[in-house]
C-alpha cells in the first residue's frame, strides 16, 4: 500500500490542503494596513531630525494625527476661518475609528458603534445633536435619541456548547451556580453604577476625569480584574469567560492584564437611563464610529494631508514648525503653523516633541485584528448585529447591513480578535509578520464551530492589523495624580489623544481634542466662548 | 480450511463463471470492475469529507488531514486483514460491505455534524466513522481480486483491480474540491456518494447471478438503504418541492423562490390559496371577508372618499380591488417589497383571476420597495393607507410594527387622513393586537379597533388610526349591492369585542430596539397552537 500512500499524502498534504483547508484560492482580499513600515521610520529618532524641506508652507493650525482626537480639535476650531490642516500617517482618516465604502454596504474598521453619551460627554452630545441622532431632550433633561440609529432588535447573541442563544448570557444553558454567580455580578456593577465617592463624584464616570478621587475607588486601581474577581469569589467558567470578553472588547486585554478600576469602568459608567434606552443603547451605523469620522471631519473646515509622516515639532518663536515627510516619495516638507496639536498615541509623540515631565503618559498598547468578510447568505430575517462564540479566540462578528432594510443576501461581517496576553511585544510582531492566508485562515476557524461552511460563502476577506490599536488601562494605570488631563507641550501646542484617560473611548478621545483645541485660543487670539466640555 | 477452499472454488465455478459463462463474463467482470472504481473514488471522497469536516470544526488542519488519512489507511490494513476470515458467499458479502459503506459513508457527514451541533463526543465519532467506512473499503479490494481470481492470470488482475483503485481515487481527489464541496456542500456530497455506492450494489444485485431469496432480501436492504439516504438528503437540502405538496394539502400550481421568500399557490376545485414560506396568505374561498373588512371601514371613517391611496404590502391586489370600486380614487401607489409576489398578480392569469387584473388597472402604481425606506425618501401626502404586512413573527417583519414606522407612516397622511392596519388576531394573539394599537397610539395616532371573523384565519383584527377626529364609521361609503360580507348591520358588529379578546392590561409598544411585538407575537400563536 505504499504507492497508495505516497499518493494520498500528496492529495491530502499539499493539493487537499491547499484547494480545501479554508480560504479557498477563489476568496480574494489582502491586508489593507496599518502602514507600520512608514510609522516605524520613526524608530530611533527623537524628534531632531528635520532635514533640509523641499517645500515649505504655512497654516494657522496644523494637527498631526487624524483620529478621532486630532479631528474633534479640527472641529472644535471650524467655523471660524482659520486655515487648520490635519496631517496623516495612513491613507484615510479616522485611525481605529476609519471605515470603507468598498462593498455591497459600508463597514467598520475599528471602533463600530457608540454607546448613548452620558451627559457628562458633552462634545459627543453636541455633536449627535447637530448630526440630528439626538432629536431634542425630554422634560428630566435627557436626551432623546433617534430610534433608527439605536441598535435594531435583536442585538446580539451567543453560540454556547452548539447553539445559540439570544443575548450574552445563554440562561437557559447555564448551571444554577453560573446563572445565580451572574446575577451577583450583575447586582454589584449595578450597586457601583450608582455609587458616588466622598467627593460627591460618581465613582466611574465618563469622562474618566470626572470619576471620583475617592482613595477607595483609586484603590481599584492597584490591583488586576482578576484579582478583584478572585477577591470576591466568582469562579464559575462563564463569568470569567464573560468579564474576559468584556475586558478584551474594551481594552485589547485579558482581566489578568487590566486593572479592576478599568475593568469595573467597563459595567459601571453608563448613567443615561430612559425608557428608550432600556434595550439597546448602542448608536450604531453600518459604517460604524465611521460616520462619526466623517461628521467630524466634514463640519471641520478643516483640509486633510493623508499618507504624511510627521518626524518632528517645535515652537520657533511666534510659531511651530513641523517637520513632514510624504510617505510614499520620502519628500521633506516643512510647515509652519501659529499654533499646533499633537494627536498621536504617546509612544509616538515623545519622538516628535520634547515634552514636560508627565504630559505624556506611558501606555501600553495592544493589538487587534480586523478582519471584514464579504459574505453572500440567506436571508435569516432574525439575524443579530452582534454575533459571540463562547471559547472563541475573537470577539465574533457584527452584521453592517443590520441597521439597513429590508434584509440582504449580501454583506459585510465585521471579525474582531484583541490580543490579550500581557506580552504585547511578542503578539504584535507575529500579527505583523503573518501572512494574509494564515490570518484569514485563523478567523474561518475561530468561526468555524457556529459556520462550518463560512468560507464557502465569502468572496473577500480584508484585513487590517492595528498593532498599537488602543491603551491598555494596566494596573495603576491612573497615575499618581489621577484625572489631571495636562495638555500644554509648549505655550501654542497642546496633545490630544485616549493616551490621556487611558480608555479608548470615543468620548475620551473627543474631550481631549476639544480641549487641546480650547487650549490654543490664546496663542491664537481666539474667543472660543464658552468650553465644549 | 479445506472446507473453505472448496467452498470459494465451488462459488467461482458454480456463481461467477457459471453457464452461460460467456455471458456473465461479459455482464459481471465490467461490473465488479466499475464497482472497484466507485468504492475507491467515494472511499476517497468520505476520508475527505471527514477530513474537511474536522478542520472546519476542529481548526488545525494540517493534523486533522493527517489524523483523517493516516486513521484511514490502517483501518483499510484492518480491512484487507479481516478479509481472509470471509470465506464463503463472497458476493453476496460484498453487496453487503458495499451497503454498509453507502450507508457509513452516506451519512457520516450529517450524522457528524449533528453529534457536533449536539456537544457530543465528535472525535470519538469522527474517528469511529473514518475507521469503519477505512475497514469496510479494506475488506473490499481483496474481496473483488478473490472474486475475480480466475479470469485473469495473477498479474494483469491485480495491475487492473489497482489501477482503477488508484484512478478512481484520483477523481475522487479531483472532483471533491472542484466541484462537490462548492456546489453541493459537505452534507448533500456525503448523502449523494451512500447513493451512488447504494446504487452500484443494487445492480450488482441484478447482474450477479445470486440464489433468489438472497438477491430479494439484497435488493430490499438497497432500496431501504436509497431511500433512507433520499430521505436524509431531502431533510438537509432544498427540502421544500418534494415534501411541499402534502404540507399544502391541494396540488400546487404556481411556485416562485424570491430572494425574501417562498411563494407557493395551490389550487382545488372549490379554492386558491397563496402561500408566503408557507404561511397562509389568502383563501380564495373567504378573502372577500378580509379584504372588505381591510378597506371599506376606512374608507367609510374617512368622510369623503380618499382621492390618493397608499397600500403597504398587499401585493396581492386584493385590497387594491376593493379600493377600486370607489371611481374617486385617482391614484393607488403600492408599495410591496417581493416582485416574485406583484409580478404573479399582475402578470399571471391565475392571480388576474382573484383580483380582477386590479394592478395592471392604469390608476395603480407599483413599488417594489421597501415600506421603511419608501416612507423615509417620499414627500408626497396620502389620504389613505392601507397597511397590509405579515404578522410581526420575526424581526424582520417586525421592524414595520414599531412607533418608529408609525411616526414615518403619519407624516405621509394628510391632514384628515388615516391609516388602516391589519393587526393579528385578537383571539390567538390578544396581547400582540392590543400592544400593535398600543405602539400605534405611541406614535400619536388615535385609533378605533375592530375585527371580522374568517374562517381560514379565525377571528381577525384590525386598526384604524387617523388624527383626533377619528370617530368608528357607521355608514359604507358605497352601494352594499357589490360587496359580499358587509353592510351596515355587519359594519357595526365589527367594533364591539367580546370579554376574551377585549383590551388586556399591559400592552406594550415595540420600538426598534426592543422589538417587544415579536417575542410576544410568537409566544402567544406558539401557546396557540400547543
Amino acid at each position: 500500500m505504499s504507492s497508495r500512500r505516497a499518493f494520498l499524502q500528496l492529495v491530502g498534504g499539499s493539493f487537499v490542503l491547499g484547494q480545501l483547508a479554508p480560504p479557498p484560492r477563489n476568496i480574494a482580499g489582502a491586508r489593507l494596513g496599518a502602514s507600520h513600515e512608514v510609522g516605524h521610520r520613526l524608530l530611533g529618532s527623537t524628534g531632531s531630525a528635520v532635514g533640509a524641506p523641499d517645500e515649505d508652507e504655512r497654516c494657522d493650525v496644523a494637527i498631526v494625527g487624524g483620529g478621532v482626537s486630532g479631528l474633534s480639535a479640527a472641529w472644535r476650531l471650524g467655523g471660524r476661518g482659520l486655515d487648520v490642516r490635519v496631517y496623516e500617517l495612513e491613507p484615510f482618516v479616522g485611525g481605529t475609528s476609519s471605515s470603507s465604502d468598498d462593498g455591497v454596504v459600508p463597514h467598520p474598521w475599528g471602533a463600530h458603534y457608540l454607546p448613548a453619551p452620558n451627559l457628562e460627554a458633552r462634545p459627543a452630545l453636541r455633536l449627535l445633536e447637530s448630526m440630528g441622532v439626538l432629536l431634542g431632550w425630554d422634560a428630566a433633561g435627557r436626551p432623546r435619541f433617534d430610534p433608527r440609529v439605536l441598535c435594531h432588535a435583536p442585538e446580539e447573541r451567543l453560540f454556547y456548547r452548539g447553539a445559540w442563544h439570544p443575548g450574552l448570557a445563554p440562561r437557559e444553558a447555564l448551571e444554577e451556580e453560573e446563572l445565580a454567580e451572574l446575577g451577583r455580578f450583575s447586582d454589584e456593577v449595578d450597586a457601583l453604577l450608582e455609587r458616588r465617592g466622598s467627593d460627591g463624584r460618581y465613582y466611574f464616570q465618563i469622562p474618566v476625569a470626572l470619576s471620583s478621587r475617592d482613595p477607595e475607588a483609586l484603590a481599584l486601581d492597584r490591583k488586576t480584574m482578576a484579582a478583584w474577581l478572585d477577591e470576591r469569589g466568582y469562579v464559575t467558567p462563564f463569568l470569567r469567560w464573560y468579564v474576559r470578553y468584556a475586558t478584551l472588547d474594551d481594552f485589547g486585554a485579558d482581566p489578568e492584564d487590566v486593572s479592576a478600576w478599568a475593568g469595573l469602568h467597563y459595567f459601571a459608567s453608563r448613567k443615561l437611563k430612559t425608557p428608550e434606552l432600556e434595550a439597546s443603547r448602542y448608536l450604531v451605523w453600518p459604517e460604524g464610529n465611521g460616520r462619526l469620522v466623517r461628521e467630524l471631519g466634514e463640519r471641520s473646515g478643516a483640509s486633510f494631508r493623508t499618507g504624511t509622516l510627521c518626524r518632528g515639532v517645535r515652537e520657533e518663536g511666534r510659531e511651530v514648525e513641523l517637520a513632514l515627510e510624504d510617505a510614499a516619495t520620502g519628500r521633506a516638507r516643512r510647515v509652519r503653523a501659529r499654533a499646533a496639536v499633537l494627536a498621536v498615541p504617546a509612544f509616538v509623540a515623545r519622538r516628535l516633541v520634547e515634552a514636560p515631565e508627565g504630559v505624556l503618559p506611558v501606555r501600553e498598547s495592544s493589538p487587534w485584528l480586523v478582519a471584514n468578510l464579504h459574505v453572500h447568505r440567506d436571508i435569516d430575517p432574525n439575524h443579530p448585529w452582534d454575533s459571540v462564540l463562547f471559547g472563541a479566540a475573537g470577539l465574533g462578528y457584527v452584521d453592517a447591513s443590520h441597521q439597513l432594510t429590508p434584509p440582504r443576501r449580501d454583506t459585510v461581517l465585521t471579525y474582531f480578535r484583541a490580543y490579550g496576553d500581557a506580552d504585547v511585544r511578542a503578539s504584535r510582531i507575529a500579527l505583523r509578520d503573518a501572512s494574509w492566508e494564515s490570518l484569514a485562515r485563523s478567523v474561518f476557524g475561530d468561526l468555524a464551530p457556529a459556520h462550518p461552511e463560512l468560507v464557502h460563502a465569502t468572496s473577500r476577506v480584508d484585513l487590517v492589523v492595528w498593532g498599537h490599536a488602543m491603551p491598555r488601562p494596566r494596573v495603576g494605570f491612573l497615575g499618581a495624580r489621577p484625572f489631571e488631563e495636562r495638555s500644554q507641550l509648549g505655550e501654542r501646542t497642546s496633545y490630544a489623544h485616549v493616551d490621556v484617560a487611558g480608555l479608548a473611548l470615543f468620548e475620551e478621545a473627543q474631550r481631549s481634542g476639544v480641549r487641546a483645541a480650547e487650549a490654543l485660543a490664546a496663542p491664537l487670539g481666539l474667543e472660543l466662548g464658552e468650553s465644549w466640555c | 480450511m479445506v472446507q473453505g477452499k472448496r467452498e470459494v472454488c465451488h462459488l467461482r465455478s458454480s456463481v461467477i463463471f457459471g453457464s452461460p459463462m460467456a455471458v456473465a463474463e461479459r455482464l459481471v467482470s465490467p461490473a465488479l470492475y466499475v464497482s472497484v472504481f466507485v468504492i475507491a473514488t467515494s472511499g476517497l471522497v468520505y476520508q475527505l469529507l471527514s477530513g474537511t469536516l474536522a478542520s472546519y470544526v476542529l481548526g488545525d488542519s494540517v493534523a486533522q488531514f493527517s489524523f483523517v488519512i493516516g486513521l484511514y489507511l490502517f483501518a483499510m490494513g484492518i480491512g484487507s486483514w479481516l478479509s481472509k476470515f470471509i470465506e464463503r458467499d463472497l458476493l453476496v458479502r460484498f453487496i453487503e460491505i458495499e451497503l454498509g459503506l453507502a450507508i457509513a459513508g452516506g451519512l457520516s457527514a450529517p450524522l457528524l455534524f449533528k453529534i457536533y451541533a449536539a456537544a457530543g463526543a465528535f472525535k470519538v465519532a469522527l474517528y469511529g466513522m473514518v475507521a469503519i467506512i477505512g475497514t469496510l473499503v479494506g475488506l473490499e479490494i481483496p474481496l473483488l481480486i478473490r472474486l475475480l481470481e480466475f479470469s485473469l492470470r495473477l498479474k494483469d488482475l491485480v495491475a487492473r483491480v489497482l489501477t482503477l483503485d488508484y484512478v478512481g481515487a484520483l477523481v475522487g481527489s479531483v472532483l471533491f474540491p472542484s466541484i462537490l464541496l462548492p456546489k453541493l456542500g459537505i452534507h448533500l456530497t456525503s448523502v449523494a456518494f451512500g447513493m451512488l455506492n447504494a446504487s452500484v450494489a443494487l445492480i450488482g444485485t441484478m447482474l450477479f447471478p445470486l440464489p433468489p431469496g438472497t438477491a430479494l432480501r439484497l435488493r430490499l436492504s438497497c432500496f431501504a438503504a436509497l431511500g433512507s439516504l433520499l430521505f436524509v438528503g431531502l431533510a438537509l437540502g432544498d427540502v421544500v418541492r418534494a415534501s411541499e405538496q402534502s404540507y399544502f394539502g391541494s396540488p400546487i400550481v404556481y411556485t416562485a423562490q424570491s430572494p425574501y421568500q417562498r411563494v407557493v399557490m395551490t389550487r382545488s376545485a372549490r379554492t386558491t390559496r397563496l402561500f408566503l414560506n408557507g404561511n397562509l396568505q389568502f383563501s380564495s374561498d373567504d378573502e372577500h371577508r378580509y379584504h372588505e373588512a381591510l378597506v371599506h371601514p376606512a374608507v367609510a371613517a374617512l368622510g369623503a372618499p380618499p382621492r390618493r391611496v397608499l397600500v403597504l404590502g398587499g401585493g396581492d391586489g386584493l385590497a387594491v380591488r376593493e379600493l377600486l370600486r370607489y371611481p374617486e380614487i385617482e391614484r393607488i401607489t403600492l408599495v410591496d417589497l417581493d416582485q416574485a409576489v406583484t409580478d404573479l398578480f399582475r402578470d399571471h392569469e391565475l392571480g388576474r383571476e382573484l383580483n380582477g387584473g386590479s394592478l395592471a388597472d392604469p390608476r395603480v402604481e407599483i413599488h417594489n420597495a421597501d415600506a421603511f425606506l419608501f416612507l423615509e425618501a417620499s414627500k408626497e401626502s396620502f389620504d389613505l393607507a392601507v397597511v397590509d404586512f405579515p404578522d410581526p413573527g420575526n424581526y424582520a417583519v417586525g421592524k414595520l410594527y414599531t412607533d418608529s414606522f408609525y411616526l414615518l407612516l403619519r407624516e405621509r397622511l394628510g391632514v384628515r387622513g388615516l391609516a388602516v392596519v391589519q393587526a393579528t388576531s385578537p383571539a390567538f394573539a390578544r396581547n400582540t393586537y392590543w400592544s400593535i394599537i398600543a405602539t400605534i397610539e405611541s406614535a400619536g395616532f388615535r385609533t378605533v379597533p375592530y375585527h371580522a371573523y374568517v374562517p381560514s384565519f379565525g377571528d381577525w383584527g384590525f386598526v384604524l388610526a387617523g388624527g383626533p377626529g377619528l370617530l368608528q364609521p357607521t355608514k359604507l361609503a358605497l352601494s352594499t349591492e357589490a360587496l359580499r360580507f358587509l353592510d351596515e348591520a355587519t359594519l357595526a358588529q365589527l367594533f364591539v369585542f367580546p370579554k376574551d379578546s377585549a383590551r388586556p392590561e399591559g400592552t406594550v409598544i415595540s420600538r426598534l430596539n426592543d422589538q417587544k411585538l415579536v417575542p410576544l407575537y410568537t409566544t402567544e400563536w406558539g401557546d396557540w397552537a400547543r
